[in-house]
């Protein structure tokens, strides 16, 4: 169990955590690899199928990240995706999807730390899980 | 048959050193599709450019992946380089092997392992891109600027300047804000009135600018490039081409009320001109006051309706019969330079405002130093004489944790330009200025500091905003204050003067809602990005200058203006065609059931029902392309260009493989 190496996949919004992990990247901040990056223009923008496709597909976890709530470029997509994230995660844990499996955060374009934190959290946990058996999405 | 050229930059040692690169290439060599992989030095210097170009041309490449650095850093030099070389540019794809990987991961092994899970995902998804072109729409140059203030008015002139048709609304019945009833202002003591007159003077005989005075927006519609505006012009009760403003009516109408642009210091007429000097020079009728509406509006027709104004106009200029009129104009773009309002005293209790006599706020005081004030200009206190002693208290209702967290950045300024009036006007009068921390950065504002002290003024520091309080003793105004030291002393004096906060103006809401943009926390409106874009908002075409967008001096208030004034005469050129957001949503009316769902949850308002097709339809002009729409629709009919929910879910299937 030891060996375990979950696979993250993580929606990042363009306009802050996007550039909060490229600001990690560029402190040369070191974090585990287990989070993939997928850019979306708006946190809003994950759609609860991406979430369900990425479990499907065997993904040991899924982290949405965003603009802090007031600081969307777009407003209030960050709204958005705080509703339907609420949603999702009790459906998600009817289907046996541990409430760990499934994150959502906020990281500004400055926060590298912050993002790094999160990042190791998440992984740290998913990994005390264990992988993931999706028989229910499948 | 598809041909992606996968290109991968070595960024000098950055990438190179973290990661296996020949075996990157072997790798991507091997995926479906790919034909063709190079990598270099560092793609984006000149010689990596030119590299790419020839090769897109030369190996007939349908398709790009740049394997390099964030798409954040040079996403768009690479989209114009594949455009220079015949390709739409949104069939190029950046995997970010740099800040992602070779940057944040140590272990060489694992990085190169990475960078290969990046690359092949960003090669499954640009098979799936789409070529999409930048639509252009037709849009007009002309503008409306709402405020005539100093902000207000630098934006209508330089707009006017360039030949722009702008229309300024104003809600007061004048113009030049709250600037034109100051006297001396900071850091020169230059005279406002006399400053600001001949702009005033351009603004009203400017042939391309159109001024609404004592009226408000009533409706916005439309969208950057193309809104349809309806302004309400109230009723003036006054003709604004016959009246000369000679004063024969005021001078003989009997009814007196308090009269705000003296901020209730003194009174004027039911029909009246703000103050003297105001422009335009013509008077308006306070309808809720005059005699003749008045009597109206209870149906006395006993009484004879009042009509002395009338009789007494020479000009008969006077006319009860004025309706309010509502004007439609079309522009393309908006300044809201709406102003602030100063902060109620009265809600600090321990100020004394509203309790005792002799109390000002900085906007009173303003008026008490005005000329054309309720005093003429001289300081004197409620029984005509002069103070023998007058204290200025800073930070009345900013950075307080109950009130304003702000500074409000103009205070410290305004208050020891108060103290060396005071002085020049009667130096034998005391003056001492209460502050905590001096707040004075801006062009020759320290020195103002430095004037202070050689005027003999008396600068006591406290131990904070909330240190100091304001009560009577034997007819006497008493200031106790808790001084840095923690020390609590008393001190009678003739006249306190409260350094009010700059808060939203009172209409900052209902503004900021017919216009479709945000209000922040402390209720100023909210700037698009408060370094890069200070100007523009969220919402295309509309634009905030001055106080409205956050408290500042007069300086930076005529800055914005003009930056707004810039932004519009660059993004809005005459016979030129509006660019808009290539990638913005799509609806597919196949698919569309008609729910609604996504108009409500649009934060652009750019998705409307098509009644007739009975299917949402997206405004190319106003969609920013968030994508929320496509998450919430659930039909799938509404698509997300360059983020498409194929694109996405290939890129998910491609990490999982």
């Amino acid at each position: 169990m030891n060996n375990f190496e979950p696979r993250i996949v993580a929606f990042l919004c363009s306009w802050c955590s996007y550039a909060g992990a490229d600001k990690a990247g560029s402190s040369r901040k070191t974090y585990p690899q287990n989070i993939n990056i997928i850019r979306v223009m708006c946190s809003g923008r994950v759609d609860p199928q991406f979430v369900l496709e990425a479990f499907k597909e065997g993904a040991d976890g899924v982290l949405i990240l965003g603009c802090h709530p007031g600081d969307c470029h777009y407003k209030e997509g960050n709204y958005n995706i705080l509703r339907r994230y609420h949603f999702l995660k009790k459906v998600l844990m009817e289907l046996g999807i541990e409430e760990g499996r499934f994150k959502l955060d906020w990281v500004s374009s400055t926060e590298d730390d912050k993002f790094v934190t999160i990042v190791s959290e998440m992984v740290k946990n998913v990994k005390s899980l264990g992988p993931l058996r999706n028989e229910a999405l499948i | 048959m598809e041909r992606i050229g996968v290109f991968i930059c070595e960024c000098g040692p950055n990438i190179k050193e973290a990661l296996n690169v020949e075996e990157i290439a072997k790798y991507a060599s091997s995926l479906a599709h790919v034909a063709f992989v190079k990598s270099h030095t560092l793609l984006c210097a000149e010689a990596g450019k030119a590299l790419l170009k020839k090769e897109i041309i030369e190996r007939n490449l349908s398709r790009v992946v740049i394997a390099a650095c964030s798409p954040k850093e040079h996403e768009s030099t690479f989209m114009k380089i594949a455009e220079e070389a015949g390709l739409n540019p949104y069939l190029v794809q950046i995997a970010n092997i740099r800040e992602h990987c070779a940057w944040v991961i140590s272990d060489k092994v694992i990085a190169t392992e990475k960078a290969k899970v990046i690359i092949r995902t960003a090669v499954s998804r640009v098979l799936l891109h789409q070529p999409i072109v930048n639509k252009e729409i037709d849009c007009t140059p002309d503008a409306l600027v709402v405020g005539a203030g100093v902000a207000g008015i630098e934006a209508a002139l330089v707009l006017a300047q360039k030949g722009r048709k702008v229309y300024l609304v104003e809600k007061s019945p004048n113009i030049g804000g709250r600037v034109v009833r100051y006297e001396d202002v900071f850091p020169k003591f230059e005279c406002a009135t006399c400053m600001l007159d001949p702009k005033l003077d351009e603004i009203l005989h400017k042939n391309n600018i159109h001024v609404f005075t004592y009226s408000v927006v009533d409706e916005v519609l439309g969208y950057f490039g193309n809104f349809i505006i309806k302004i309400k012009k109230k009723a003036r009760s006054v003709s604004t081409e016959t009246c000369l403003g000679c004063g024969a009516c005021f001078e003989a109408c009997p009814v007196n009320v308090k009269n705000r642009y003296n901020e209730n210091l003194n009174e004027r007429k039911a029909i009246y001109i703000p103050f003297v000097g105001a422009l335009p020079n013509v008077a308006v009728i306070d309808r809720k006051n005059c005699l003749h509406f008045r009597n109206k509006a209870t149906e006395n027709t006993e009484e004879k309706k009042c009509e002395i104004c009338k009789a007494n106009c020479p000009f008969g200029a006077i006319n009860f019969d004025d309706q309010d009129e509502i004007i439609e104009i079309k522009v393309g773009s908006v300044v809201l330079a709406t102003g602030f309002d100063s902060f109620i005293a009265n809600k600090i209790p321990r100020s004394g405002y509203g309790k005792f006599e002799n109390i000002y706020t900085g906007l009173e005081f303003e008026r008490i130093l005005s000329s054309t004030g309720p005093t003429g200009g001289e300081v004197i206190l409620k029984n005509g004489e002069s103070p023998k002693s007058a204290a200025i208290i800073h930070c009345v209702g900013s950075r307080s944790k109950k009130f304003h967290n702000y500074c409000s950045g103009v205070c410290c300024t305004y208050s020891l330009t108060f103290a060396h009036i005071i002085k020049k006007k009667s130096p034998n009068t005391e003056v001492f200025n209460f502050y905590s921390d001096f707040s004075l950065a801006g062009k020759g504002y320290h020195e103002l500091y430095d004037k202070a002290l050689e005027d003999g003024v008396n600068l006591i520091r406290t131990a904070g905003p909330d240190a100091v309080e304001v009560n009577e003793d034997a007819g006497s105004l008493v200031v106790k204050y808790k001084d840095a030291a923690g020390k609590e002393s008393k001190l009678a004096v003739d006249m306190v003067i409260l350094s009010t906060a700059i808060e939203p103006s009172e209409d900052a809401t209902s503004i900021s809602q017919l216009f479709d943009i945000t209000l922040g926390s402390d209720g100023f409106f909210t700037e698009e990005h408060d370094k890069l874009a200070p100007v523009s908002t969220t919402t295309g075409g509309i634009f905030i200058a001055g106080c409205c967008q956050g408290p500042k001096d007069i300086q930076s208030s005529v800055a914005q203006g003009a930056a707004a004034a810039g932004k519009i005469l660059s993004c809005l050129v005459p016979g030129e065609k509006l660019k808009l957001e290539a990638t913005i949503a799509e609806i597919d009316e196949k698919l569309c059931s008609g729910c609604k769902i996504c108009i409500g949850l649009c934060p652009y308002k750019a998705i409307y029902f098509d009644k007739e097709k009975k299917v949402a339809a997206i405004n190319d002009i106003l969609c920013k392309g968030c994508g929320i729409c496509s998450a919430a629709c659930p039909s799938g009919a509404v698509k997300a260009r360059h983020f498409t929910s194929c694109e996405i879910t290939a890129e998910i299937k491609e990490i999982m493989k």
